[in-house]
């Protein structure tokens, strides 16, 4: 009997240690993939769950994500609670050792970033806020520079035959960045003040000196009502804001409603990569975000 | 012990053998890898001394990033790093390996803390029946509703009162024990106190897409099962769910195993040894020591973006002690439950979605029917069906539904010592529901039912206005 067991939990972990090919990499959202392809490029396996299409804050799981998850030897998702409404879920239910939480293959990006919009205190009344910080850091080359040197590491210590490629790769991301950096620069807005939809672009805000001085969501995930969108109007006259900042997963209704009445330009950004089709990747995200907020 | 044994099997089964060679090979490659580690860690070690002292110098260092080769890129990259008190955070992991990017590494808080909520679920009822009638009220070749144990309010059928209702106020406790198992418990408060309604673990890391659940749990029969109260589509449980496991569903002490094979379609398969208490089904005294069990197999698909589709069949089957078929009787024999089950959703976008579901139910059920006053004994064999076809459309905060429920729609023979027996109409409900959702932690239902569940007995118009708030965790919702 006691043979039987011992046998068996030899025959347990030898399993687990199974040996693979090309690393499995499985992201959450669509910018995560496409830091991942800089990094990994042809050399690793990427699956992305997120649809461009879908709003972070409101992805369901499905049993179609358990399958990928179910494969990946390193799981790679934002963090900070993004997910929280379904990566937990995917997570037990794949049955996967490797990435469970507190192994190597569970990658928390937000780890590696310099967290803004830390609320001292939280409840619900205030919205449903973000209580670990402000997610949406995708925005801030300076934290995506850090992503994509932890996302190199992690790649670097499961796949060790590759590091040298992966480190390669990181090199030759860093130098584009920074040169991007530079003409990115040349785009700050010194302050210029705009209007909000949710609090998605405030780590833009921070790094390239916008000034976001309201939202049309009254809290995070509440719609206006028509009170405070009169109220709103009001201070944009008053301070002489010209410019709404919307994307394309919020209503326009309200947004082109503010417009109308306050004659500002509503300016439409995309949210990730690949929801507009000429963004293809981490940079031309930033591109666009920039060139159209001129 | 019997079980453990069994436990053990399965895993061997599943587990592919491994020959003496390759044992042998993994021992050398481990003896390898530990050596290469050791190695990478004695280089670390230099690493950090290193970087120590240069710590200062550092700091002050101007970096130029126009390298020509890679390698200088690399170089200066890793500069850039050290710049912001990154060096620190080196020094200070010493056992992280060869990382000239490593940065600190912050736990999330809610790693480390369990996740705890708590769902309060309050109604307000009305009915054209009296309070008597309502207490009355049974399905007729089905279930007696059994005046035993006080603490009955709240399963299910029929059971509410007229007017105010605290439905309960479930604490749910949620979190990773280690890398190898989470840990679940729910515990609901009424107004006749507390019990565990689920308390169970989840292992994460067995191999082969294998996983245990163990505990007291929600069963894997069926879609409706696996949901709390509060997550139901409506206030109540369908008809066949309350016919056949009472108003609850099946929740039982034991333990579950399922396979999530490597399969290119999302398939599941599930087997559990429960120890047979549900009052309806089962009943504890049928049999000392486990005496029900429940398999299952689920898949799904998706079609384009927006939509998928899950379907799935499950029998549980055991051994039967019950008084609830009718009043001062008790059956003791054998029951089967077969289950199928369909589920369309299509969610183009948050602000919009459709699902239709329906599950189909079938129990056959044979033994001894004895009438408690007298000791008479029957014999008593009945197969009986029943199917819900339910439809919720969402348009941003609102959502529509609709249900019907209906029992004896295909089978129903309920044969007492040999003679069919007639419970008259068939029984069934249609059911509309209007929900204001403001968060995705309130939720407001105004909920209408025609209820010809009574045989010939009295239609039942009902009202229910319904109110769910959860504090607490965020829950992660299945799917
Ligand atoms: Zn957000």
């Amino acid at each position: 009997m006691i043979k039987k067991i011992a046998l068996c939990i030899v025959f347990v972990f030898m399993f687990m240690g199974t040996a693979f090919g090309e690393l499995r990499v499985v992201v959450t959202l669509p910018w995560i993939g496409s830091l991942v392809n800089e990094i990994g490029k042809y050399r690793v396996h990427l699956d992305v769950i997120v649809k461009a299409t879908q709003d972070p804050h409101f992805v369901e799981a499905k049993p179609s994500m358990i399958l990928a998850v179910r494969k990946a030897d390193v799981l790679m998702y934002n963090g900070l609670d993004l997910e929280i409404g379904y990566l937990p879920v995917l997570i037990e239910s794949s049955r996967n050792q490797k990435i469970q939480s507190g192994m190597a293959g569970n990658v928390d990006c937000s780890r590696y970033v310099k967290v803004i919009d830390h609320p001292d205190k939280v409840d619900r009344s205030m919205g449903d806020v973000h209580p670990f910080g402000n997610p949406h850091y995708h925005f801030s080359p300076k934290n995506i520079e850090r992503v994509a040197a932890g996302i190199t590491e992690v790649l670097s210590r499961l796949d060790t035959g590759n590091a040298d490629f992966f480190r390669k790769n990181m090199a030759v991301f860093s130098s584009k960045l920074h040169g991007k950096e530079s003409a990115w620069k040349a785009k700050h807005f010194h302050g210029k003040k705009v209007i909000a939809y949710h609090k998605l672009f405030e780590y833009l805000a921070a790094d390239f000196g916008l000034t976001i001085s309201g939202y049309v969501e009254p809290k995070p995930g509440i719609p206006p009502s028509v009170a405070y969108i009169g109220r709103l109007i009001e201070k944009m006259k008053e301070e002489r804001i010209h410019t709404v900042i919307t994307t394309s997963l919020y209503p326009r209704k309200e947004v082109d409603f503010i417009a109308d009445k306050t004659g500002a330009r509503v300016i439409v950004l995309p949210h990730d990569v690949g929801s507009m089709p000429e963004i293809v990747d981490w940079f031309t995200l930033m591109d666009t975000v920039l060139t159209r907020l001129q | 012990m019997k079980i453990l044994l069994f436990l053990l099997m399965t895993i061997l089964a599943l587990c592919p053998t491994v020959s003496a060679e390759t044992l042998e090979e993994r021992v050398k490659n481990l003896e390898n890898a530990l050596n290469r580690q050791e190695q990478i860690i004695r280089e670390q070690q230099k690493k950090i001394e290193q970087l120590s002292g240069q710590k200062e110098q550092i700091q002050t260092e101007v970096i130029q990033t126009t390298g020509v080769d890679s390698r200088e890129k690399e170089r200066s990259a890793v500069r850039d790093y050290r710049l912001d008190d990154r060096s620190k955070a080196i020094a200070m992991q010493s056992a992280s390996p060869i990382s000239p990017y490593q940065i600190t590494e912050k736990q999330t808080p809610s790693l480390l803390n369990p996740s705890i909520s708590l769902i309060f679920d309050s109604l307000y009822y009305q009915t054209n029946l009296s309070e008597e009638e309502l207490e009355e009220r049974e399905i007729p070749g089905y279930v007696a509703l059994h005046e035993h144990g006080e603490g009955s309010h709240s399963h299910g059928h029929g059971t509410f009162e007229k007017g105010f209702n605290l439905r309960s106020a479930e604490l749910t406790i949620f979190a990773p024990v280690d890398p190898y198992f989470n840990l679940y418990a729910t515990i609901p408060f009424t107004e006749d106190g507390s019990e565990v309604e689920e308390a169970y673990f989840v292992t994460t890391s067995l191999p082969a897409g294998l996983q245990i659940k163990g505990g007291k749990f929600k069963s894997g029969f069926g879609r409706f099962n696996a949901f709390h109260p509060h997550a139901w589509d409506f206030v109540d449980a369908p008809l066949p769910y309350t016919a056949f496991l009472g108003g609850e569903g099946l929740i039982e002490k034991g333990i579950q195993f399922t396979y999530l094979p490597p399969l290119p379609v999302y398939t599941l398969l599930g087997f559990e040894i429960l120890q047979g208490e549900n009052e309806v089904l089962y009943g504890e005294e049928a049999k000392s020591g486990p005496h029900a069990y429940t398999g299952f197999a689920k898949m799904s698909l998706d079609f384009g973006e927006y939509n998928t589709i899950l379907w799935g069949i499950s029998v549980t089957g055991g051994e039967t002690k019950t008084e609830s078929i009718e009043h001062e009787t008790e059956f003791s024999g054998n029951s089967v439950l077969y289950g199928a089950e369909l589920t369309y959703k299509w969610k183009p976008s948050k602000d919009r979605s459709l699902i239709l579901q329906s599950e189909y139910l079938l129990r056959h059920q044979t033994g001894d029917f004895e009438y408690l006053e007298d000791s008479t004994v029957d014999s008593l064999k009945r197969t009986q069906d029943g199917l819900y076809l339910q439809g919720l459309y969402q348009i941003d905060r609102w959502r529509i539904g609709a249900r019907y429920d209906v029992l004896s729609i295909f089978k129903d023979t309920y044969k007492l010592a040999g003679e069919e027996e007639d419970f008259g109409d068939n029984p069934y409900r249609l059911t509309g529901s209007l929900e204001f959702n403001p968060t995705e932690f309130s939720r407001l239902r105004l909920q209408y039912t025609y209820d010809k569940s009574a045989g010939n007995g009295k239609e039942n118009n009902e009202i229910f206005l319904q109110l769910i708030l959860g504090i607490g965790a965020h829950g992660a919702h299945s799917f």
